[in-house]
């Protein structure tokens, strides 16, 4: 095996030219696959944390009911003892963080006009110790510990139709948890722009005890954990499912990845560019080496003609023949991380950056990331490519006429 | 003694065109030929005569149109692929006009192959390696690789690996075309050496009729058919110097370019 391993790998070398070129060809094609699926994962793992950080945070904590019916009441299906569930949690590994919070909508008048907004309510002390802060365009966020007005932030949309800014008081209505109409007026001390029109049209965000007094209630809708890292989401989603079984309300808990359609669909869309990328250079590797490697053969017409009559088994003719381009496999892999890795450190101190993405107004800085299984993945591609590209050469080698052969010039 | 090679009537007709069944030429007709275990006999005959084909044959690396042949007793026209390249393997060895050494491999690489593919172990086969090389006067050349070598080095490698692993007949097909007459004398001296010394059976082919006086048995090929089949007595001054103790294949060797 030695020998025959050494064989194929002189008869890789025979035409160093060819060779030169073909290790170019998918030295490239791995290459060009690092750089696309490196800024690829980069850019997922951008839209993950900016997801994330956005709010979503890495663990959500709900009632069951509240996915299995319609709320008849609003916070009906609410987390009643949360102090205690969040207590619980808090206590586990990896927890940076608890923000509780109540989903709720009403009406918003400015004693001129009136509109619909969607609102919620947060802790802006456990929402900033998380990182989620809200994008303002003016004013300041919401702050805790504020007494006399209560406050509120409003979507960009909102103050435009109401035709009001931070300092400027709204009215506002809501049904409560025991089915009354109740209003409290507040004061708007910041306008956010969210990046997506239809929501900031809608936006209302509270603090808990405002909400909790305008419902009339001490629920929370849902309780958003935040996580050291989000590399750490399946191991603390594992351990705190247990936890959640011992409560008086059966609670489900939702990883990010279950609440994040948005980057679901994103990376879903860009998978199957990178996918339909990686089947043109499979294909590129095999229609190219096809050709080189039936070129070999012709070449060596005769001296396989002569290992054929030294008694060599056809098997073996085959076998160096998909075992040599196998060897040029590794060895384009070979080139094709380097020189991939090679240019994504160029390019990552480049300086380069592309334009904002929709709803950002920061242009994205362009990163490539060393992604491990990428590099094992594309390597694996252009081996296997490049063996099935041997195996119409090297079928031919092996059914070659002994005496045809001998006598080819 | 031993019958090696027993060709029974046999024919081998060639198709001109890509229509194998139409325009057939008859290549070998009718031949029969009986090779006992260490002759060394010369085909001779013109180019075209049937010399390559008859060797192919007898190789095991053609199958004839009609009749039969035998090697060692065993009946070729009833081996499977699978089995006729395990007889090549195990009991012929091969010289080709050319050489047809691998490029990529050493002189002793090359030297190795017929081992390496019947499965030798990696020790005996560097020490049969070694003494293949030694018999032919190359052991200081071993290292390089053919194209580093002259035409008679190539030729004499070319021997090395035909009877490395000591097949019962070593088949070789105008092995001297490609050399000088110097060199194509001392090549047919090296086999006849090895023949003499290692009981070796050899068949060659040539058209070069300076070099038949150095054989014992010549069989003349013209058309296709066998013209004549003689031995020769053994009176020549080279016959005389073999008979009269032989000639060590390294003080031959040492005579060769």
């Amino acid at each position: 095996m030695g020998k025959f391993l050494l064989l194929a790998f002189r008869n890789v070398f025979r035409n160093r030219r060819r060779t030169i070129m073909t290790l170019i060809m998918v030295g490239g094609g791995v290459t060009g696959l690092l750089l696309v699926g490196g800024f690829f994962a980069r850019m997922f793992w951008g839209l993950r944390e900016s997801t994330i950080n956005d709010g979503l945070g890495h663990i959500q904590i709900f009632t069951a009911e509240h996915f299995n019916r319609e709320e008849k009441h609003v916070l009906d299906t609410g987390i009643d003892n949360w102090r205690q569930v969040a207590a619980t949690i808090q206590a586990g590994r990896h927890v940076r963080g608890i923000a509780p919070r109540i989903e709720f909508n009403g009406m918003l008048s400015n004693g001129v006009k009136s509109g619909v907004f969607m609102g919620s309510a947060v802790d802006p002390v456990a929402e900033n110790s998380l990182g989620f802060t809200p994008r303002l365009e003016t004013g300041r966020d919401l702050d805790s510990k504020s007494g006399g007005e209560i406050e509120a932030l409003i979507g960009a949309g909102v103050a435009r139709s109401m035709s009001v800014k931070p300092g400027d008081g709204l009215t506002l209505l809501a049904v409560t948890s025991d089915g009354a109409l109740n209003g409290i007026d507040v004061q708007v001390v910041g306008v956010v722009n969210t990046g997506f029109k239809e929501m900031d049209d809608r936006y209302l965000r509270i603090t808990l005890p405002s909400a909790q007094r305008l419902l009339q209630s001490n629920r929370v809708t849902n309780l958003v954990v935040g996580l050291d890292q989000t590399e750490n989401t399946d191991v603390v989603a594992a351990e705190l499912a247990p936890g959640l079984r011992g409560q008086p309300q059966q609670l489900v808990l939702k990883k990010w990845i279950d609440l994040a359609s948005y980057y679901k669909q994103v990376r879903s869309l860009f998978s199957t560019i990178f996918v339909f990328l990686g089947v043109i250079v499979f294909f590129m590797v095999l229609m190219s080496s096809v050709n080189t490697l039936l070129m070999t053969m012709f070449e060596r017409t005769r001296e396989i003609g002569t290992m054929l009559a030294m008694g060599t088994p056809r098997s073996w003719i085959m076998s160096l023949f998909i075992l040599e381009a196998i060897v040029l496999g590794v060895l384009g892999a070979v080139v094709g991380v380097t020189g991939g890795n090679l240019l994504g450190f160029l390019l990552n101190h480049a300086g380069i950056h592309l334009p904002p993405p929709p709803g950002t107004t920061v242009p994205m800085a362009f990163r490539v990331l060393y992604v491990p299984g990428l590099m094992v993945g594309s390597s694996i591609l252009v081996i296997v490519s490049l063996a099935l590209a041997a195996i119409l050469p090297a079928i031919r080698a092996s059914r070659l006429q002994i005496s045809e052969a001998l006598a080819h010039v | 003694m031993n019958e090696i090679v027993s060709v029974e009537a046999v024919t081998r007709k060639f198709p001109l065109n890509h229509d194998r069944t139409k325009n057939l030429v008859s290549a070998l007709r009718e031949a029969s030929l009986r090779v006992e275990a260490g002759e060394f006999l010369a085909i001779a005959g013109p180019s075209g005569s049937g010399k390559t084909t008859l060797l192919n044959l007898i190789g095991c690396i053609d199958q004839p149109t009609t009749g039969r042949i035998l090697i060692d007793g065993v009946d070729t026209s009833k081996l499977s692929p699978a089995r006729m390249s395990v007889l090549r393997r195990e009991k012929i060895g091969f010289v080709f006009q050319t050489f047809n050494l691998i490029p990529v491999f050493t002189a002793a690489e090359n030297v190795e192959y017929p081992l390496l593919i019947q499965g030798v172990g990696s020790r005996e086969r560097r020490e049969r390696v070694a003494q293949a090389l030694q018999e032919v006067g190359l052991t200081a050349r071993a290292n390089h690789r053919p194209d580093l070598l002259s035409g008679g080095e190539r030729q004499r490698v070319a021997v090395a690996r035909a009877i490395v692993h000591r097949p019962a007949l070593v088949l070789a097909d105008e092995p001297t075309a490609n050399l000088d007459t110097h060199n194509a004398t001392q090549l047919i001296d090296l086999m006849h050496g090895l023949n003499r010394r290692l009981g070796l059976t050899f068949i060659f082919s040539t058209h070069d009729a300076r070099l038949l006086e150095h054989t014992e048995r010549i069989v003349r090929l013209c058309d296709g058919q066998i013209q004549s089949d003689t031995q020769v007595q053994s009176n020549s001054l080279y016959a005389k110097s073999l008979n009269e103790g032989g000639i060590h294949g390294q003080v031959l060797a040492s005579s060769l370019s």
